[in-house]
């Protein structure tokens, strides 16, 4: 059972993150650190409609360790002068055992003032499976251009259905040019730290 | 009363408006001979005939050491954020025809300046940009 509870944290521990699909021909690696599991996750853009990635994932506890191959497909994209709404199908399967997947809908509406993103994940191991809502909200307190730091102050709240507990906690997030950084704690999770590199 | 009011206001906006025209003369006599933000110059030198709305300052420190370039002016929808004006300044960068390459958030708008003998082709751009996950609104073609 808690085998099969880690390989599920594990298998959706990055992919909640923003900004999966990059532009044509772009990379993205994504690393994440906390209390339990450190991970990386490559993706590639080759078309504009969807990305491939590779993420790997270590369990600090058990010291097992987890791989998958993913897919993010955009289903629908509006851009407006000032905005960008996006509706992503993310999928994952782990490399060593095709029985441990995932699938979620994904979705965000950003100003460079506003954010709203929110996922429905369905996990699934042998004989176990999970479904996770999560919901992220932020606001920038300040504006600035593009090569400047940027700072957003987020709030994100969480549920499963396997300990049935919301935790709602909040979360920063500074990023400048190619790179992103986001920490966020919790008393229950402690602390999390996702980094990003577009390049 | 009425009538007292009536002519401050008239006489303040009168103000108002020579003092604008003032300014627009210094203007036009600083930025003669070379292309220029400025509206009496960018307008002669736009193809289609529609305004151009892009920051005047910015666009003559983008214009600095490359005068005799041509600009095109994209006003691009779902820039909001560092990672689509990297990937514009990637992407923009591989192109050799293009010589300089500005990208503001604030306005939306990516300024790529070619060199007079090179080809602007506006479907180009807008692929480029589509391959960004963005869309183009309008592209203006400045200097030629």
């Amino acid at each position: 059972m808690k085998t099969a509870f880690i390989i599920l944290c594990l298998l959706v521990a990055t992919h909640s993150m923003g900004r999966p699909i990059s532009y044509v021909g772009g990379h993205t690696i994504m690393a994440n650190s906390g209390p339990q599991s450190d991970g990386v996750y490559w993706h590639y853009t080759p078309n504009i409609n969807y990305s491939l990635g590779l993420d790997y994932q270590r369990d600090k506890i058990s010291d097992e360790s987890f791989s998958s191959a993913r897919l993010t497909y955009l289903i629908n994209r509006k851009n407006t002068a000032k905005s960008q709404r996006n509706l992503y199908l993310k999928t994952g399967v782990g490399l060593n055992d095709s029985d441990n997947h995932f699938y979620a809908l994904t979705g965000d509406w950003e100003t460079r003032r506003v954010f709203a993103g929110f996922s429905a994940t369905q996990t699934s191991g042998i004989g176990y499976d999970m479904f996770e809502q999560t919901l992220k909200v932020g606001i920038a307190p300040y504006l600035g251009a593009y090569g400047d730091f940027h700072t957003w102050l987020m709030v994100e709240t969480k549920k499963n259905d396997m300990d049935d507990d919301r935790i709602t906690y909040p979360v920063l997030r500074f990023f400048k040019g190619g790179a992103l950084m986001e920490v966020g704690y919790h008393k229950k999770t402690d602390w999390n730290l996702h980094l990003m590199y577009r390049f | 009363m009425k009538k007292i009011l009536l002519l401050s206001l008239f006489l303040s906006s009168t103000a108002l408006q020579a003092a604008h025209h003032g300014t627009h003369d210094m203007a036009d006599m600083d930025s003669m001979g070379d292309m220029h933000s400025h509206e009496g110059h960018i307008h002669e030198q736009m193809v289609d005939g529609k305004e151009l709305a892009v920051d005047p300052q910015r666009f003559d420190q983008f214009m600095i050491g490359i005068e005799s370039n041509a600009v095109a002016v994209v006003s691009v929808q779902g820039m909001v954020c560092d990672f689509c004006a990297r990937g514009i300044e990637k992407t923009f960068g591989k192109d050799k025809r293009v010589s300089k390459i500005d990208v503001d958030l604030a306005s939306g708008k990516v300024l790529l300046a070619f060199p007079v003998a090179a080809d602007i082709d506006k479907a180009d751009i807008e692929k480029k940009i589509l391959n960004n996950g963005l869309n183009t609104s309008t592209i203006q073609i400045v200097g030629r």
